[in-house]
């Protein structure tokens, strides 16, 4: 057992414990602020196995971006400060479901793998990154980026209704 | 959006702050440094009690009647004189600072010179009732005014002067003057209703 | 050198510039701010022009009841200005002083690392706004995240420029490879990093967050003592971070006129002072903007513009 094998599995029960709070909490905005946790230690996941870049641009996206539009919308909502005691959805069927991928998951790559140890590939630099993600990896790279434009230009369509409507429409 | 007068007020407001920087502050380090003051700025009011009359023109005139005036009438034995002359003796002669405004109509309504500018401004108390200065305090205040400039040697010849010499060139036409006798004649007369209103 | 004593230097070293600069930089506001505005500023504390005034403020604020309002929610309120705090102080451990090894912590992905932290800050803005028990608070938090989340993609894209143009992630290996003229080739990814970074720190004026005539203090209405001492400081701080970055992206860190080996942490430090000057000079000049004219400069200004200086910087790296 190193010192990284402790700190993996640290930062695994930090994640693995947050996200348990985000969906057992009863406090919304909470559960948000669980979330950044749950997500920067995934980060810290990332840095111990030395894949440097993709831990910053967890944070960088997650922590940063993402989280706060979540957070930004449940405080546009009527989010109260203390236990919102009508959360009262029942959480079974999401715990089966969310367990059983998650322990089935864990059986398959406990079964695949077993004790074999697999060596560290060398550190996650950018250099490195960019050299497979425009060599090999271009195509869904390409593919990715085209996806996420029409996502884009999708979402300006949705909210700006006048767009392509008809001259009459429009001015009504 | 006209970005070439965005362009200029933004760089004229920098250039704004920028000259106000290099040139000299504008503040005064008051405790510090005493400020510089024009020497008959309005401060404070000083009373001269041996001028007063008691007339009460500036208790009357006042226009947020923040003097206090008490008197009584004290004779005067006159050798020679037919009868014993009749005097106000001031008792009382107060200024309530925290509601006077600075006018200074008591000063300007005086006819006997006995109120005064100060340019004495360092009279500030705890208490608001230490403002009401009494007469002792006023007359403390006569220490700081400035003498009266000297007489400006183009400008006209003070009345005084100007009435001395006419009696002296003409002794006879003094009489006839209106401004020296009119004034005379009204004044023994206002003192006149004084007792009655005194005694009542 | 045993790796553990270096290692305390360092950060001895990181958390005196983190104690040091921001009141040196505060310092000079309060006095720079004043002769603007034709005013002395501080003169007692500490006797000779109010130099200790920062110092006595923070006496203050430790003497200061700290208050926590009985609507708040505890914890997340008590938490947040740490949180706001700590991610400046992690940017100044990767940022480049001169050259060598006259960093705390070199950094292969330095840019990216500066930039992710800085983007933590917002949950310690939406934290404060929420935890406040506050509507003030809680629309300046609103605001702020919609301003932050928003300035971020020209910070992001404008920082590429110089990456993409440097070939390096590395904060050092930016400043290595930058070069005189690109003052020029870069000066609109710089005024729109700068401008961007001066919103991201929600510095005047781009302070409507805090706007104090329309949200009383925003996210920090609701804090008293330490803990608002700690919001002041992590703008100062910010301060001090957005000018060591523009100066270490734009303006060639520790390369100066002469002397660069021994004297290079003279002259990053020089222009660092010189950024956050700038920063405290727009401050003064210019009123706060609205805020509907915040998001319209950044999405119809900022992000184009970035947009156009990738496209060049791209263009001259494939000429070049």
């Amino acid at each position: 057992m190193t010192g990284a094998d402790l700190l993996l599995l640290a930062l695994g029960a930090v994640a693995v414990g947050a996200g348990l709070l985000v969906v057992t909490t009863r406090h919304l905005v909470r559960a948000g602020l669980y979330l950044v946790v749950c997500l920067a230690a995934v980060a810290g996941l990332y840095l111990v196995l030395t894949a440097e870049l993709v831990a910053w641009v967890q944070v960088l996206i997650y922590v940063g971006a993402v989280v706060v539009l979540l957070l930004f919308a449940v405080m546009l909502t009527r989010a109260p400060i203390g236990a919102s005691d009508d959360l009262d959805r029942p959480g079974w069927p999401a715990a089966l479901v969310g367990g059983g991928a998650g322990l089935g998951l864990a059986v398959l790559l406990v079964d695949a793998f077993r004790w074999s140890t697999v060596e560290l590939p060398e550190a996650g630099t950018a250099e490195r990154l960019g050299a497979i993600v425009f060599g090999s990896w271009v195509l869904p790279f390409e593919l990715l980026s085209v996806l996420l434009l029409a996502a884009l230009i999708g979402a300006i369509v949705l909210s700006r209704p006048e767009i392509g409507a008809s001259p009459e429409e429009e001015r009504r | 959006m006209s970005e070439g007068g965005h362009g200029q007020g933004l760089v004229k407001g920098l250039a704004v702050t920028l000259k106000t920087m290099v040139r000299p502050a504008q503040t005064q380090q008051y405790p510090d440094v005493a400020p510089e003051l024009p020497p008959r700025s309005r401060g404070v009011i000083a009373l001269l009690e041996e001028n007063c009359t008691v007339c009460m023109l500036c208790a009357r005139e006042c226009p947020d009647w923040c003097i206090y005036i008490d008197s009584h009438k004290e004779e005067v034995v006159v050798p020679g004189a037919a009868r014993p002359r009749q005097r106000n003796v001031l008792d009382r002669f107060d200024i309530d600072f925290s509601l006077c405004m600075y006018c200074g109509i008591c000063v300007e309504v005086c006819p006997f010179d006995a109120l005064y500018w100060s340019p004495e401004f360092e009279y500030s108390e705890y208490d608001i009732r230490d403002l009401l200065h009494d007469k002792q305090h006023l007359g403390q205040w006569m220490a700081t005014v400035p003498p009266p400039p000297a007489h400006d040697p183009h400008g006209e010849a003070s009345k005084e002067e100007t009435t001395a010499a006419r009696r002296a060139a003409a002794p006879g036409a003094a009489r006839g003057a209106p401004a020296g006798p009119a004034v005379r004649r009204e004044r023994p007369a206002r003192p006149a209703p004084e007792p009655g209103g005194a005694e009542a | 050198m045993p790796l553990w004593l270096e290692l305390t230097l360092r950060i001895a070293a990181v958390v005196g510039a983190f104690l040091t600069l921001p009141l040196i930089v505060g310092q000079t506001e309060h006095k720079v701010m004043a002769h603007m505005q034709g005013r002395l500023g501080p003169m007692y504390a500490g006797g000779f022009h109010g130099w200790a005034q920062l110092i006595a403020d923070g006496l203050k604020f430790v003497q200061k009841e700290d208050i926590t309002p009985r609507a708040a929610d505890r914890p997340v309120f008590r938490l947040a200005p740490v949180v706001a705090l700590l991610p400046y102080l992690l940017v100044l451990l990767v940022i480049p002083l001169g050259p060598g090894d006259l960093v705390a912590q070199p950094l292969d992905i330095g840019l990216f690392f500066v930039l992710a932290v800085v983007g933590v800050g917002v949950v310690a803005v939406l934290m404060s706004a929420w935890a406040s028990a506050n509507k003030y608070s809680l629309l300046g938090g609103l605001r702020a995240a919609a301003q932050l989340l928003g300035y971020e993609l020209p910070l992001v894209l404008s920082a590429a420029s110089v990456a993409m143009a440097a070939g390096t992630l590395s904060l050092s290996g930016i400043v290595e490879a930058w070069q005189p003229w690109w003052l020029l080739w870069q000066a609109p990814a710089m005024a729109v990093f700068f401008v961007a970074g001066l919103a991201e720190i929600r510095r005047p004026p781009f302070d409507m967050p805090v706007a104090d005539s329309e949200l009383v203090f925003g996210y920090m209405t609701e804090y008293t003592g330490l803990r608002f001492a700690f919001f002041l400081l992590a703008e100062y701080v910010g301060i001090v971070v957005i000018a060591a970055l523009t100066t270490v992206l734009f303006l060639g860190g520790w390369q100066g006129p002469f002397g660069d080996a021994h004297l290079g942490w003279l002259w990053t430090l020089l222009k660092v002072f010189a950024v956050a000057f700038v920063v405290i000079w727009l401050r003064v000049s210019y009123p706060r903007l609205r805020e509907d004219q915040l998001q319209r400069l950044c999405w119809l200004v900022l992000v184009p513009v970035s947009l156009g200086q990738l496209v060049l910087t791209a263009a001259v790296r494939v000429a070049l």
